[in-house]
């Protein structure tokens, strides 16, 4: 499985590959949804995307407008992964297409629990 | 004080034997601090008076809050989720078929923690059913005081919303209430909690439809563990539905059960004429 | 936002929500098991500081100041290196940096009203305002003098003059 990593934060895109690597993913990162749509657009397309909602250039929020206005991108799972906890900022992020929300700060347990409600849980790491 | 190597030893013994988990060498600060508060409310000094003190007067429940303390990140909304897959696919519309229109439905959380269980539980019913509130009505039980008033509070922490909880459940069920949530006074009202120790006779509880035992039997000797299957089936409907934890079975504990496939998990019932 | 209902940060904040909060950052961000604790230390010589701001009903920062020596110890922490692997001022700035902003994130939720949050800054800490207007908790993390402040904007966004504390 695939991920990418959106995060300004390298600190943070390092803790969350890390977890993601410890699962089996293939992990690659990004500084900005800008960026982020690079890596899209070169063909690295995903299963799961791990977006912060403040960066600069593009937010996490602009970022999951634009890859759901994409048909290609149909099979990207999309999770925010942001400080942003009020229920009106999760409302909006849901209504713009991201699939599941986890709050930072948050564990790897909860990271892990949140891929099993994806379905995007490899077999050998939820038994 | 601080802890010794022999109570720090102890303890790392009991959390793998119960839970699985290993407590590396140098989380003797960890075990301390997540300690501290039960010792405190048992009245003695420190964490390792309070390890010699269950270790002399060995007790299944302390044993049980102190693999608690020591795991609390655990406590996650869908915990294994089959056990909530198999209750909406399979066990509630037959329960509902069985059942007449005005008859209310009981379910069991026998170890309720701090609710998530419970909650989850009703959270589900609210969504498949228009008239889950008064349709049906949810018995969360625990050993723990503080675990009832918790349960009963509904009040989360943001690292607990974050266990498992599918946020669009979050926005629907939950309002925020500083830096913590609170679950709807709807779902709350459908929970009715209370302090109850499965390992004595029982309250009169139930007759239950549906029993969540979960996690809860692993704690126990053969014994008790078949004292409090007993006490649970005479408190269940004859066609009710019992789920335990993914590593407990009644197999080789209690024949008086059938265990029943449902998708990757598996469910309990009476077996008849039992 | 008008002038007559912004109101002084103490009043919205206690530090209680606080040290919840960095009750709940501290083992996800910065290690299981670490914490900090709201035990005053001496301050030490030298400072730096990692903000970010809010935007709202309510405008200010949410700073984390410490020693450089323990603003390293931190991103070490966080980025989980080893030796002899070394962090660079980049690291720091990031790592003290993010830890601003998950504080800061979270107590922006308990706010009243729709807020904006800023991205994270490293440096010399902004000056505040009314004395009213600051939340402060002085602790220490792994022995080590560490604030963590919820700061009013200077000059503040209200008027009141006569609940300044000495």
């Amino acid at each position: 499985m695939r991920a990418l990593v959106i995060d300004d934060s390298r600190a943070m895109r390092r803790i969350v590959g890390t977890i993601l690597t410890g699962f089996g993913y293939e992990v690659r990162e990004a500084g900005d949804g800008r960026l982020a749509l690079d890596v899209l657009e070169e063909g690295y397309v995903p299963d799961l995307c791990c977006i912060d909602w403040n960066m600069p250039v593009m937010d996490g929020l602009q970022f999951v407008m634009a890859v759901r206005a994409n048909p290609a991108y149909r099979q990207v799972t999309l999770m925010m992964v942001t400080t942003e906890s009020e229920t009106g900022q999760i409302v909006k992020a849901l209504a713009a297409g991201a699939h599941e929300y986890l709050i930072k700060p948050f564990t790897a347990d909860a990271l892990r629990d949140k891929l099993a409600l994806l379905g995007l849980l490899p077999e050998e790491v939820s038994a | 004080m601080t802890l010794t190597a022999t109570s720090f030893d102890w303890v790392r013994q009991l959390v793998h034997r119960e839970s699985a988990i290993v407590l590396q060498p140098g989380k003797e600060y960890l075990v301390e601090a997540r300690l501290l508060p039960m010792a405190q409310q048992m009245g003695v000094a420190g964490v390792s008076e309070l390890v010699e003190a269950v270790r002399n007067h060995p007790d299944p429940a302390k044993n049980r809050r102190i693999v608690e303390a020591l795991t609390t990140n655990e406590t996650s909304w869908f915990r294994d989720g089959d056990p909530f897959t198999g209750f909406t696919s399979t066990v509630l519309p037959q329960v509902l078929a069985a059942r007449r229109p005005d008859e209310r439905l009981q379910i069991w959380s026998a170890a309720c923690s701090s609710g998530q269980e419970a909650y989850t539980i009703a959270m589900l019913l609210s969504d498949a059913l228009p008239n889950a509130a008064t349709r049906v009505s949810i018995t969360a039980t625990d050993l723990s005081r503080q675990m009832v008033e918790r349960t009963r509070a509904g009040r989360f922490s943001q690292l607990e919303v974050n266990r498992g909880l599918p946020a669009s459940m979050l926005v629907r069920h939950f309002t925020r209430a500083g830096n913590e949530w609170e679950i709807s006074p709807t779902l709350r009202r459908m929970i009715t909690a209370s302090e109850c120790n499965l390992a004595a006779p029982l309250p009169r509880l139930g007759p239950f439809d549906v029993v969540y035992l979960r996690n809860v039997l692993i704690y126990f000797d053969l014994p008790t563990k078949q004292g409090i299957l007993t006490r649970v089936r005479q408190i269940m409907r004859p066609d009710g539905w019992l789920f335990l934890g993914a590593a407990e079975t009644t197999l080789g504990v209690d024949d008086n059960w059938e265990r029943v496939v449902l998708g990757r998990g598996s469910a309990y019932r009476p077996r008849k004429g039992a | 936002m008008t002038l007559q209902e912004a109101q002084p940060i103490t009043t919205l904040l206690d530090t209680r929500t606080v040290q919840s909060i960095a009750d709940e950052v501290w083992p996800s961000l910065v290690g299981d098991g670490e914490a900090f604790v709201p035990v005053p230390v001496p301050p030490p010589g030298d400072v730096v500081s990692a903000w970010v701001d809010i935007i709202g009903p309510w405008t200010g920062s949410v700073v984390v100041t410490c020693a450089p020596a323990t603003a390293e110890a931190l991103t070490e922490s966080v980025l989980m290196t080893r030796p002899p692997t070394v962090v660079d001022a980049e690291d720091v700035a990031d790592a003290l940096g993010e830890l601003a902003n998950v504080l800061g994130g979270n107590i922006k939720s308990v706010l009243p009203g729709e807020s904006r949050l800023g991205l994270p800054q490293m440096g010399v800490a902004p000056p505040h305002g009314r004395l009213d207007d600051v939340r402060s908790l002085v602790g220490q993390w792994r022995g080590n003098f560490l604030t963590i402040t919820v700061q009013g904007a200077a000059p503040a966004p209200h008027a009141e003059r006569d609940e300044v504390p000495l």
